[in-house]
């Protein structure tokens, strides 16, 4: 495994294209957060009636404990920037043809495989960093009168951990069986942003449940939106609360069998 | 003798397409193995078969007397087909991922490699940056990286210059001099009678012949001939023993005979005692050339 990792590192410390990405990665978090938090300030931060009862409609979603929650929820939404990174990562190889080279220097086609996993990992780990930095951050610097721990939503790092994982695993599959960057990340853009919503949203408005049974879907319903959606539905909010465990496991599922077949596809086909 | 490569059967097809059809062939230890053949006659879809890259649908294949296995390519330097690294990467930093993931050889081999194939100069350079020629030769030095056993190369002459070619070809022989197994397909005939010891010709994927070059080569005789009096000679050898065949060739007479049965003493005494003096009598081997020829000629 360590020499695994050892070899990716190899391929990436002196790639520019990936500090670049990694470094937009690790602007996203922040960068978008702020954005929500800034809209947030313009609700609240008159001393009008309007104010008032925008602040006492969404609390403080950004100070603790609440920040683990809605930072995660926010930072999910922009899992297409880590996406990119993976898809060109696997598509590299592709197009230098070193995907072959790997097996032919001595790799078995296991170990390409896992040497991927292993990136996914990584990337998930400092999306996860950022995500947790964030969180952090918004927590210490924002002061709020209430009488929870901080620590009380940080089940969210490991569900957001699990879900930046499972997401990427999908953009992964994409690049691994299109092989052409551009495309891979068209469709997972293209069915990230509109097709699953789409669908979501219209079995939902049919009332047929299985719309959270979406290869997206599965693990979006890790991270429900943040506390002060339930006062818009509350029925909705603690339905989506106790489907979490159970997600869980779909997600977990889901994203066993991707890998798996990604091992099966890679030892079959002509490299 | 001792095999090296043992491939039984081998078959694989591309829907319609049979790339391979039941080839069978073994590669002995410390032998410079020349596959030949025309485009499209299955020469790389079996090197990247025996190198895993390809699925083969039939057939069986060993290296070192062992089922092909991640630690056997480990033993075996190879070129498939195109120089395959990373493009933002420098030779150095391309060949240490070679070494990584092949544990064959050190940092100083690195250097040592690229010094054979001369890109000392150019070592820290990226792989984008250099000619077809340069790649060419990084993709030999990987091959060659840590001494390894065994060395494939898919036309390793390919996108270089005269004198590359020429330093690849003593490089070829210096490693066969080490005693190393090379397995080496090429279209170019002269190359590969040059270098080769062994060699195998395939055509649409059938393998038509395999062994030693003097044994592919050598099903017949040719006896080279000439005197003074070219006319007279013909007459002489018209109804001569053993003699399959007589023909001209620039201004020499070639008589052919069953392979192993000429006899130059007797040839030279028949003449002699039939009043012609020769001043060339040789016996010549059938060309690479000629026997490619004559095999993949429809």
């Amino acid at each position: 495994m360590l020499s695994l990792i050892k070899i990716e590192w190899l391929k990436i410390k002196k790639y520019p294209a990936f500090w670049w990405m990694l470094g937009i990665v690790a602007l996203t978090y922040p960068g978008v957060n702020l954005l929500f938090y800034n809209v947030y300030q313009q609700l609240t931060e008159k001393k009008d009636f309007t104010s008032t009862i925008a602040k006492q409609l969404f609390g403080n979603p950004f100070a603790f404990p609440e920040t683990w929650h809605s930072v995660a929820f926010f930072s999910s939404c922009f899992v297409i920037v880590p996406a990119i990174l993976v898809i060109m990562m696997i598509t590299n190889e592709y197009q230098y043809k070193t995907h072959r080279q790997n097996v032919i220097d001595g790799w078995s086609r296991n170990q390409f495989i896992t040497s991927k996993i292993l990136d996914v990992a990584i990337i998930t780990i400092v999306a996860a960093i950022m995500y947790a930095a964030t969180a952090t951050g918004y927590g210490l610097t924002i002061k709020e009168d209430n009488t929870a721990q901080w620590s009380e939503e940080i089940k969210y790092i490991p569900l957001f951990v699990l879900q930046t994982f499972a997401q990427l695993t999908i953009a992964f599959l994409l690049g691994f069986l299109i092989k052409k960057a551009f495309i891979a990340l068209g469709i997972f853009v293209f069915y990230f942003a509109i097709v699953e919503n789409i669908i979501v949203g219209f079995l939902r408005f049919k009332k047929i449940p299985a719309g959270r049974f979406l290869p997206l879907e599965i693990s979006d319903k890790l991270i429900p939106g943040p506390k002060f959606f339930g006062r818009f539905n509350e029925e909705a909010y603690k339905l989506n609360l106790s489907q979490i465990n159970e997600h869980i496991v779909y997600t977990i599922v889901l994203t066993t069998g991707i890998w798996a077949l990604c091992y099966y596809i890679y030892k079959k086909r002509d490299l | 003798m001792e095999s090296i490569l043992e491939l039984s059967g081998i078959t694989k097809s591309y829907g319609k397409i049979k790339a391979l059809q039941n080839v069978s062939y073994q590669v002995p230890k410390g032998s410079v193995f020349g596959i030949l053949g025309p485009n499209g006659s299955g020469k790389t879809t079996m090197l990247g078969i025996i190198l895993n890259v390809l699925q083969s649908d039939n057939g069986s294949f060993t290296w070192f007397g062992q089922p092909s296995s991640a630690d056997t390519r480990k033993r075996i330097g190879s070129l498939l087909e195109t120089p395959n690294f990373y493009h933002y990467l420098s030779a150095v930093d391309n060949l240490k991922i070679t070494q990584a993931i092949s544990n064959r050889g050190t940092e100083a081999d690195i250097h040592k490699a690229l010094e054979t194939v001369k890109l000392t100069e150019r070592k820290h350079s990226k792989f984008s940056a250099y000619s077809l020629g340069m790649k060419q030769r990084l993709a030999i030095g990987a091959a060659l990286l840590g001494n390894p056993e065994v060395i494939v190369f898919d036309e390793p002459t390919n996108g270089l210059d005269p004198v590359g070619i020429l330093e690849i070809r003593e490089l070829i022989k210096e490693l066969a001099s080490q005693g190393k197994t090379i397995i080496m397909a090429s279209h170019l005939l002269d190359e590969v009678e040059k270098v080769c010891t062994h060699v195998a010709i395939m055509k649409r994927g059938t393998l038509l012949t395999a062994g030693a070059v003097d044994e592919v080569l050598a099903n017949e005789d040719i006896v080279e001939i000439n005197s003074a009096n070219n006319e007279g000679l013909q007459q002489l050898f018209t109804n001569y023993s053993g003699v399959t065949q007589a023909k001209h060739n620039g201004s020499h007479l070639q008589l052919f005979f069953t392979y192993g049965t000429a006899n130059l003493e007797a040839i030279n005494q028949h003449c002699f005692n039939n009043g012609i003096v020769l001043n060339h009598l040789q016996l010549k081997k059938k060309s690479l050339e000629t026997k490619f020829f004559e095999l993949t000629n429809d």
